[in-house]
């Protein structure tokens, strides 16, 4: 360990890792025993430890709950297509991505159809696409 | 992430069904890892509730793993985390404005510990070792165990430095895990 630059640290983490292995290798009995022993209830202890789990668990999905608010929220104002793009680099984009593997042929029917669309259609398509997470980002208007 | 290897690890409902289904001794088992590994940097249920969150949302439980194991190396892994973050964080230090109206810069000085940091470490380490050998003064094998390991010597290594066998190594640890547990109940605090 002389060439760590925390030594102290080293040290304590290979102690907490020696006296890890042995708690893992001991036996229920053995576990509950000590804990008795030193006064504890394990009972107790394992439905305080349950209860807080079941916390973790509400705050986990708290966490999850807001990144996908963050989510929403940032793609309801990133800019759409049919406010920032000429209708002829739409109709660009909206072939190149549609030609890309990948692509439900649901849509790729639609390109074959494109002489046929608005140009307001072909905006709209293109947001649509961004919003289901079809659109590659290089192609996006970030 | 391919069907396959998604078939070999546990989901998100798995392993909360898999915790909520642990037995007394295995949520006490989970709590002592957790005692050890506080070290006075973190609070034990601190880092059993992180564990639990990242079981959940970033470590991947490959399904022959027990859900035990996950969360005792996801414990380690995060008191060993906390341990770095800790003694490599980086302290910006704001050079002198020569001028203009740019925002100001900052130098990023050396990771390296300075020499106070230096001395100060050196002097909980010495402490923490000197209170961990006090407690084998009378067993001079389990003491060679206790001051190898903060060596870094392997399981091996120590059992030929001691002459122990496997049972007898395994003997030796059990009875100096009790003997720390003993006097740290709730884990190392300097």
């Amino acid at each position: 360990m002389t060439g760590s630059k925390h030594p102290g640290r080293k040290s304590m983490e290979n102690l907490s890792k020696l006296l890890a292995e042995d708690i893992m290798s001991a036996s229920d009995e053995d576990l509950l025993a000590e804990f008795t022993e030193s006064g504890g209830d394990p009972n107790a202890e394992a439905e305080r430890l349950r209860a807080l789990f079941e916390a973790s668990i509400v705050k986990a999905n708290k966490s999850r709950l807001a990144a996908a608010r963050a989510g929403a929220a940032a793609n309801r104002n990133a800019p759409r297509f049919s406010t920032a793009c000429s209708p002829q680099d739409a109709r660009q984009r909206l072939r190149s991505v549609l030609n890309r593997p990948g692509i439900p042929q649901r849509l790729t029917l639609a390109a074959r159809k494109e002489n046929e669309l608005s140009d307001a259609d072909v905006l709209g398509m293109l947001d649509d696409l961004r919003d289901l997470g079809l659109l590659p980002e290089e192609d996006d208007l970030a | 992430m391919n069907p396959a290897s998604a078939a070999n690890v546990l989901s998100r409902d798995e392993i909360a069904s898999a915790i909520r289904g642990l037995s007394d001794a295995n949520w006490i088992r989970l709590r002592k890892v957790a005692d050890r590994y506080s070290r006075g940097r973190i609070e034990a249920n601190d880092l059993l509730q992180e564990a639990f969150t990242r079981a959940l949302d970033t470590r991947t439980c490959p399904a022959h793993v027990s859900v035990v194991k996950f969360l005792a190396e996801a414990i380690r892994s995060i008191a060993d985390g906390i341990g770095e973050k800790v003694e490599n964080r980086l302290v910006l230090v704001p050079v002198a404005k020569t001028g203009g109206d740019e925002s100001e810069a900052f130098n990023v000085p050396d990771t390296d510990p300075d020499c106070e940091t230096r001395l100060i470490e050196a002097e909980a380490a010495d402490t923490f070792r000197g209170a961990m050998l006090e407690l084998f003064t009378d067993d001079p094998v389990a003491r060679d165990i206790v001051e190898g390991t903060m060596e870094g010597m392997e399981a091996e290594e120590l059992r030929e430095l001691t002459g122990l066998d496997m049972t007898g190594y395994a003997t030796k640890r059990r009875l100096i895990r009790r003997r720390i547990d003993k006097a740290f109940p709730e884990g190392w605090k300097p």
